[in-house]
């Protein structure tokens, strides 16, 4: 076996991690809106955001790919500001996030649905505004379904294969992920290097998790 | 102090209601889906009639005619919900300060002490409501409400969560509570004792509509009409026709019997004669004759009537007796005509176990006529 | 016991730490000395492994390899993954990228002939002799890659329909999403043989039986320049040295054909 490159692993955890931030950042609201307020399309939206979880995550990256590829609509906009997203870690991030979101979106929906509206409308009439309530009721209250989705959407981000395969590359130094890099290994019949990056991967998110689980004690 | 006159379509009816109150407690009294939870909702904001005015004091909160529609948390109301709807995540005194957010932090701090102190939650202000009893939470609840002195107190149904007991322990704590703070307050309830103990003026709903609003000893003791008294949960409403009506008096006739009655002080009422009329008769002021001290004499025996028990319950310190009436013809309640309820003690010296058949007589003036 | 709410803000500090490594990393990475992005067919896997070392001291740069399907990388190169040179497997795939105008054409050239060869599973028992040994009891199952989109599945299926093998032997068949999976198939014992590629037979637990050419049509294999390349004279260096002497020899040892031995 020679040297491992750990390259992936770093990559590995710095996509994960920013997926899951942009995966809460956009999924928490939109959760939010599906949980507390009424409007016309919100069943479509509904099971929209479930869609990822439908197609296969080669295709859905092939669908992904045609949109922000070079021939892409989305792609050719961002090409001309300057930004390039197809074939970056940027790309890998995007995977994570389409693949993460639906896990996210659906426990954070339950979460703010298990919140008694009774105590939000209470907060209201104690002179809270809609933001206030939002912070210091809903939240606190939906914090573990939050919590519960973030960790499905971390260890989906991390895992993700077929998305980013598309829309990343399998780059090796650049875009090639730690679940890329293990599926490249067994290609070339590199079994010790694939088993190891393997347990590398489990270690890492074990470690994450054990980690976070410690910052975040929470009972009452 | 609050005046409030609004319509709002609700999935099985429409709350159309218009009341007043003052500066004391009002209770919102009526069974359960007659709207009143909708109109403390309107009141606080928490939903929007569709149309109408609603004051508090000198300020408009909603006026569908100028475009005005306070949010909830500019409509300085203290709303405390059925439940509670405690924060289960604060503390007691993080409970009770919630509301005083925007205030300088010293301030804050004094209020909030002052709150927990007059509430005597001295000593549970850690807590978190899930480690606090019924009663505690109540006082937390009326705390969280009263901290930021709201302009008017609405309370939804504070005790109907509660075991017999304990409801009527908190009832008497509310009760002083309400009284020692003086904040005017609407209280929503089913049950008219709680109405009745709370309230100075109560507010009759039936179905979205008021059907009257009154203090509340006029409305013990004269219902607007039957189905108020229907809803108040009185006993002995029954139907009988006109003979002859004046101003203070109204003779008619039921189940062959000629009665008087007081006609009602505040809406007197004449029916003309033969015309159909609904009264009703207090089962504990129904008088039975006593028979060893010589034969019952109409002169002094107003409205002297004869019956049979037909049933009774015991119902611990009363026994309800249901009484058929000598008279012929089918009984006016099902198996029986009128019911009386006698204290225990009278029920034991009477022997009424054993003797089964009675006179009585009602005063005209516990004799009440319901307007049709 | 922390309060919920210091949790929530301790939470929040920890994301917003998470949020600031991310992003200050996310600059880093680049590398200074020149790269070659190579994308090439799995079957190349072994061949190009070994060269590539040699062409980077050569040149002093460095060549970076992605292998995966060819059906897959072109489509990547169509949408403008920022691949120097690509090794496809089928020069079919070349055709439809030069239609789209997506590949320097005066940079292509063929680059091997591909060869099918027939595993068995050592652990099953002796080498088979020829593709009619498939239809014995001892072969449950047959592995070849995907005809519907794999090169090496396509000739399989030639070379066996050829042969007229292919109708009974159709419900033995199992299908790998290339060859390298065809191949795991048999090398796990999920399969007892197998039809694959020569260039990645090499393994120690099969048995390889050479399949006659004429069976199938020629595997042409073809490479070129992309068009978005930023160092195209440099991947054009790269096809010529892998076509080159040096080249020849390796590819050769790795079971290709090659241009001009045919």
């Amino acid at each position: 076996m020679t040297s491992l490159d750990l390259f992936p692993l770093w990559l590995s955890v710095r996509v994960s991690v920013a997926a899951t931030l942009l995966t809460l950042a956009v999924g928490v609201p939109l959760a939010w809106l599906l949980a507390r307020r009424t409007f016309t399309g919100r069943d479509v939206l509904a099971s929209v955001v479930v869609a990822p979880l439908v197609l296969p995550p080669t295709v859905l990256g092939y669908y992904l790919l045609v949109l922000i590829g070079s021939q892409g609509p989305v792609g050719r906009l961002l090409e001309r500001a300057g930004i390039e997203l197809a074939f970056t870690w940027k790309a890998a991030v995007l995977a994570g996030c389409v693949g993460s979101a639906p896990l996210l979106i659906k426990a954070a929906q339950a979460g703010f649905e298990g919140v008694d509206a009774r105590l939000e409308q209470a907060a209201r009439t104690l002179g809270r505004s809609e933001w206030s309530v939002f912070w210091s009721i809903t939240l606190p209250l939906a914090w573990r379904s939050l919590m519960a989705g973030g960790i499905l959407a971390f260890c989906r981000a991390f895992g993700d294969f077929g998305i980013t395969l598309m829309i990343a590359g399998s780059i090796p130094g650049r875009t090639q992920t730690l679940p890329l890099a293990i599926y490249d290994h067994v290609q070339a019949n590199q079994m010790a290097e694939a088993n190891a990056l393997s347990l590398i991967s489990l270690g890492a998110v074990v470690l994450v998790l054990v980690g976070l689980a410690r910052l975040v004690r929470l009972r009452y | 102090m609050l005046a409030i006159d609004i319509s709002k379509r609700l999935s099985d009816f429409t709350l159309e209601v218009a009341w007043q109150a003052g500066e004391r407690v009002t209770g919102l009294f009526g069974p359960s889906g007659a709207g009143k939870t909708a109109t403390l909702d309107c009141l606080s904001g928490l939903s929007r009639p569709d149309r109408g005015r609603i004051v508090v004091g000198d300020r408009v909160l909603f006026d569908s005619a100028a475009g005005i529609d306070l949010p909830p948390r500019h409509r300085r109301l203290g709303y405390v919900f059925q439940g509670y709807a405690l924060f289960p995540h604060l503390t007691a005194a993080e409970n009770i300060g919630y509301g005083l957010r925007g205030r300088p932090r010293e301030e804050r701090r004094r209020r909030t002490a002052e709150v927990v102190e007059r509430l005597g939650l001295g000593g549970l202000e850690r807590r978190r409501p899930g480690a606090l009893s019924g009663g505690q939470r109540q006082r937390v609840a009326l705390g969280r409400a009263l901290a930021p002195e709201p302009a008017l107190l609405l309370l939804d149904e504070p005790l109907s969560a509660l075991d017999a007991p304990l409801r009527r322990a908190l009832r008497e704590d509310l009760s002083a509570v309400l009284r020692e703070w003086g904040t005017a307050a609407v209280l929503v309830t089913h049950d008219f004792t709680e109405a009745y103990r709370l309230a100075d003026r109560i507010v009759v709903y039936d179905r979205g509509r008021v059907v009257q609003a009154a203090p509340r000893t006029e409305l013990l003791w004269q219902p607007a009409s039957e189905t108020v008294a229907t809803i108040m949960g009185i006993r002995n409403v029954l139907h009988g026709t006109v003979l002859k009506a004046s101003p203070d008096r109204i003779q008619l006739r039921w189940r062959g019997y000629t009665l008087e009655a007081v006609n009602s002080p505040t809406h007197s009422y004449l029916p003309a004669p033969d015309s159909p009329i609904a009264f009703f008769i207090r089962p504990e002021y129904v008088r039975l004759i006593r028979k060893d001290r010589g034969p019952a004499d109409p002169v002094h025996h107003m409205n002297l009537m004869s019956g049979v028990v037909a049933g009774e319950e015991d119902f611990g310190t009363t026994w309800s007796l249901r009484f058929r009436l000598d008279a012929p013809g089918p009984p006016a309640q099902g198996d029986h005509d009128i019911e009386v309820e006698v204290p225990h003690l009278v029920y034991e010296i009477l022997e009424i176990e054993r003797d089964r058949h009675w006179e009585f007589s009602i005063h005209r003036g516990s004799i009440h006529v319901l307007p049709a | 016991m922390p309060s919920p709410r210091t949790t929530l803000s301790r939470a929040l500090t920890a994301l917003a730490t998470a949020a600031l490594l991310v992003t200050a990393s996310a600059g880093g990475g680049a590398a200074a000395e020149p790269t070659l992005i190579v994308f090439a067919a799995s079957d190349l896997t072994f061949a190009l492994k070994e060269l590539a070392p040699a062409f980077e001291q050569a040149r002093n740069v460095r060549v970076t390899l992605v292998f995966g399907s060819t059906g897959n990388l072109a489509r990547q190169i169509e949408h403008g993954a920022p691949a120097d040179v690509f090794f496809s497997a089928d020069q079919g795939f070349l055709d439809a990228l030069a239609a789209k105008q997506a590949i320097l054409t005066q940079t292509r050239a063929l680059y091997a002939q591909g060869r099918i060869v027939l595993v068995a599973a050592k652990a099953s028992g002796p080498k088979l002799e020829e593709l009619r040994s498939l239809l014995g009891d001892r072969v449950r199952r047959v592995a070849i890659a995907n005809p519907a989109h794999a090169p090496y599945g396509r000739a399989a299926e030639e070379a066996l329909r050829t042969a007229g093998l292919w109708e009974a032997l159709r419900p033995k068949l199992v299908y790998g999403e290339n060859i390298r999976h065809a191949l795991q198939y048999v090398e796990t014992g999920a399969a007892e043989a197998g039809i694959v590629a020569l260039s990645v037979a090499d393994v120690a637990s099969v048995h390889v039986t050479p399949i006659d050419p004429a069976l199938h049509a020629p595997l042409n294999q073809a490479a070129a320049v992309v068009r978005r390349s930023p160092r195209p004279e440099l991947g054009l260096a790269f096809l010529q040295f892998v076509n080159g002497p040096a080249g020849r020899v390796v590819m050769k040892r790795y079971g290709f054909l090659l241009p001009g031995e045919l």
